[in-house]
């Protein structure tokens, strides 16, 4: 039989849900499982309603799953809220305070066990005992989890943690569950990672020295990660006063010299388009991750959502080129992210990664060890590069639009930079010649850009009906076309993440081959969707749009394609 | 040896005969020649306005930005390489209206660089509005009623929030500012050197008479620039004598001397090091 359960962990902030959570996603990942974890959580620091949804299955997984085995309620609301997405044969574990006699939940005195172990801070390892006893984790297995988790915290942390586990553990032992299986010890599949860090290390990767940003849901996660390693390289994380103050920021920084990124959300996103079309005219690489979320203004802050893609590709006034990519899994945000780093630099563009709080905060394992560029490739030059370092001119015309570009205060070579309308030389100018010359410069690159840009990756491309998706909803579009294609459907997926400038060409080859294709998005009115239409001239004849703030779940898009297909 | 011609543009100049910015963009030139500052090794940053095309008037590198942004942007292109030499140049609106949290947050920064604020209390480049500085009253083709906020006081603001250098300067005293600009660059940290300047074109009340009447010379009355009181009181006085010169000067540790990575010189001349990454990548 294969494995893959589902255990849900409801309460209020402040209760403790992630470390349960995080116990559990240790266990799977010790047992050499995949795991894959969602984070639900209001905008508040206490209270409300949180919930951290675990996936643990014997085959990679990239999407949550609709029906709950396992529900932990911290409180009687979880129960209420979340009975009902229990499979058969679920159960329920819930303090006895908050209910019992329920058919399907064991109630247990959480508070009486965790008095005993120590204190009411262990109800929730006495809760995490108790589902890791019912789920068939053997109990030294979990000291070992419970080890990693609190061994930096001092021996008599730990002590009382196995303690109170281990009370919650002894509760359950006899109780028979449905979905419990035997667990092997088997090698890790890969690291745990979330999307945020997976954009941290991809940002290392791609040398960035200077990471400037104004805290923002779900964007932040990435700062953190960054602060925490920036004493080991020649990195500086600086929070500073405001978007603006971020995209100039790093704006100043790769003008000087180094590899530069910010992260923000959709709202900060807005503050930096200022500073986005700054970078435009004067050719400065530079990366901004847009962490999406549901909007406009404050939206909702903790959701997830696909709304930013038209508004990243024409972002800031008037016309200039950019980079647009939205990775699909941890292990492409890794590599994209060095990857905008470097085609920003090599381009001399502003380059976008959207990204969504879905990505930012669900954690996953990683597909593959993450690999360190041996060099970095520079694309500076120096005097001895120029023939005249003395008549240098920082927006000297081109072929392909891309000046040789030097640093300030570097040599005899002076760089004047305008963020009006300019000359080769850098200096204002308003003639017409200059003013044409210049656009057409600037454009000159897109051509050469676009031989950058990867193909949507085909999963059954050859199928009657694509799905078509971008972004980190490709895992549950592809567990969507598994399923389907189980039942009998011929049904393949094309999913995007260099979105711009669109891989128009490749697109509609392989849009071309379908005899239909539908737009899967977290948006309410198919952006991709329409985009391919102006782009490729090919119509998608249905679309599976989702705008609740919630990520897919793979049967929502198997449910949803049934009124086209069949 | 510098010279005055090195720091000479051959660009043509955008000022209305009689600007105040000519006198201070030849205090700048004789400031840094008397530094001996080559122009390569000089990074002028500006935002937008009059004030801010200074550096095309200017032989050397330099980054024109926009409108207000040209503090956050001077302070990442100084993290990246913290022996730049940088002058920023902004004006009353660019830097008290539209950069103001900028100008703030960068004084509590205390980032080693000089800002020279050219303060016409008036909006030339849009033709004539008020700006953050214009006096109470003062009636422009905007506000055809007069102005009805009180000037916003940038030596004040910058005393309160600790700033290390603190001056007033006057665009119809050369010798003046040029002393100035040459002890706020020599200066480690941030200093800010708000300049009177008449403006010809819009500014009818403020003129080159109004100023020359008013200005007294802090270093002729052998002022010590080292009480934040005497400052405060010198900043906010106006009406009849306008003090020029230092109003305070105390150096304390500079932004990017509190960051250890810098310790091993400036980001961009250190190396990269795959196998530090790699460790970081397996862990």
């Amino acid at each position: 039989m294969s494995i893959d359960i589902t255990v849900k962990i409801g309460g209020e902030a402040g209760q403790g849900i992630q470390t349960v959570g995080h116990l559990l996603a240790l266990v799977g990942q010790e047992a050499g499982l995949y795991i894959m974890a969602i984070n639900d959580f209001e905008s508040r620091i206490r209270g409300g309603h949180s919930f951290f949804q675990i996936r643990i299955c014997d085959k990679p997984v990239q999407a949550p799953h609709h029906k709950v085995h396992l529900l932990v309620a911290l409180n009687r609301e979880t129960y209420d809220l979340h009975k009902g997405q229990l499979d058969s044969g679920g159960l329920v574990i819930m303090d006895e305070s908050d209910g019992s006699g329920e058919e399907d939940l064991i109630a247990l005195p959480f508070s009486e066990l965790a008095q005993k172990a120590g204190g009411m801070i262990f109800a929730n390892t006495v809760a995490a005992g108790a589902c890791l006893a019912l789920l068939g984790v053997p109990f030294e297995l979990c000291k070992t989890v419970l080890s990693k988790q609190f061994g930096k915290k001092g021996a008599d942390v730990l002590e009382k943690n196995y303690y109170a586990a281990e009370l919650g553990y002894q509760t359950v032992k006899e109780i028979a569950f449905k979905w419990s299986f035997e667990w092997r010890a088997d090698r890790p599949k890969g690291a745990l990672i979330d999307g945020s860090k997976a954009i941290a290390l991809g940002a290392l990767a791609g040398d960035c020295r200077l990471a400037a940003f104004y805290p923002m849901s779900p964007a932040t996660g990435i700062m953190t990660h960054l602060s925490l390693l920036s004493d080991r390289f020649p990195l500086i994380v600086e929070q500073v006063e405001d978007e603006i103050a971020a995209v100039n920021a790093i704006i100043g920084a790769s003008f000087a010299g180094v590899r530069a990124m910010t992260s923000t959300s959709g709202g900060g996103f807005c503050l930096m388009t200022e500073g986005l079309g700054l970078a435009g005219i004067t050719e400065t690489p530079i990366v901004i991750v847009n962490a999406q979320r549901p909007g406009p203004a404050t939206g909702l802050p903790t959701r997830t959502g696909q709304g930013d893609l038209h508004f990243v590709i024409r972002a800031s006034q008037d016309e200039f080129p950019r980079f647009v990519f939205a990775p699909g899994t941890p292990d492409e945000a890794f590599e994209i992210t060095a990857r905008a780093l470097h085609l920003a630099e090599k381009y001399q563009v502003p380059a976008i990664i959207l990204s969504d709080q879905y990505l930012a905060d669900s954690i996953f394992i990683a597909g593959r060890p993450y690999a360190a560029p041996q060099s970095i490739e520079r694309f500076i030059v120096e005097d001895g590069d120029i023939e005249n370092p003395e008549q240098y001119k920082r927006f000297a015309f081109t072929p392909d639009g891309v000046s040789p570009r030097a640093l300030p205060c570097a040599g005899k070579a002076l760089v004047v930079i305008s963020s009006d309308e300019h000359r080769e030389d850098g200096h204002i100018s308003e003639k017409i010649s200059d003013r044409i010359a210049m656009v057409d410069k600037r454009n000159a690159k897109v051509p050469f850009m676009l031989k950058e840009m990867n193909p949507p990756k085909e999963y059954y491309g050859e199928s009657e009906v694509l799905l078509v998706g971008w972004g980190s909803t490709e895992g549950a579009v592809k567990e969507a076309v598994d399923r389907l294609r189980d039942a009998g459907d011929d049904v393949g997926c094309l999913n995007f993440s260099d979105l711009w400038p669109l891989p128009a060409e490749a697109a509609a080859k392989a849009l071309g081959k379908a005899k239909q294709f539908l737009m899967v998005e977290l948006n309410a009115s198919a952006q991709l969707g329409q985009l391919l239409r102006e782009q490729t001239g090919l119509v998608y004849s249905g679309a599976i749009l989702k705008y609740d703030g919630r990520p897919f779940y793979p049967n929502e898009i198997v449910d949803g394609i049934k009124q086209y297909v069949r | 040896m510098v010279s005055i011609k090195d720091y000479e543009s051959s660009y043509e100049n955008h000022w209305c005969p009689g600007c105040g910015n000519f006198g201070i963009l030849e205090a700048m030139k004789d400031a840094l020649v008397s530094l001996e500052i080559l122009p390569e090794k000089l990074l002028v940053v500006s935002g937008i306005g009059q004030a801010a095309k200074t550096p095309h008037f200017l032989k050397c590198n330099m980054f024109h930005a926009l409108h207000g942004r040209a503090l956050p942007l001077a302070t990442g292109a100084k993290l990246a390489n913290h022996d730049l030499k940088i002058l920023v140049n902004s004006g009353d609106g660019d830097c008290y209206g539209e950069g103001g949290n900028h100008f703030m947050h960068a004084i509590r920064r205390n980032v080693d660089l000089t800002l020279l604020v050219h303060n016409n209390k008036t909006y030339g480049l849009t033709k004539g509005q008020a700006s953050p500085t214009s006096d109470f009253g003062m009636v422009t083709p905007m506000q055809p009623r007069g102005v009805i906020s009180e000037p916003f006081n940038g030596l004040a603001v910058a005393l309160s929030l600790g700033a290390g250098f603190v001056a007033r300067g006057f665009s119809g005293n050369l010798e003046h500012l040029s002393r100035l600009i040459r002890e706020g660059m020599q200066f480690k940290g941030f200093s800010l050197i708000d300049i009177m300047q008449p403006c010809v074109s819009f500014n009818h009340i403020n003129t080159y008479n109004w100023y020359k009447k008013r200005a007294y010379d802090l270093f002729e009355e052998d002022y010590m620039p080292d009480d934040l009181e005497n400052a405060m009181k010198l900043a906010r006085q106006w009406e009849d004598r306008i003090p020029i010169g230092i109003l305070y000067r105390k150096e304390k540790q500079t932004f990017t001397k509190h960051i250890d990575v810098l310790n091993k010189g400036p980001l961009i001349s250190q190396q990269y090091d795959p196998a530090r990454l790699q460790a970081v990548l397996d862990a």
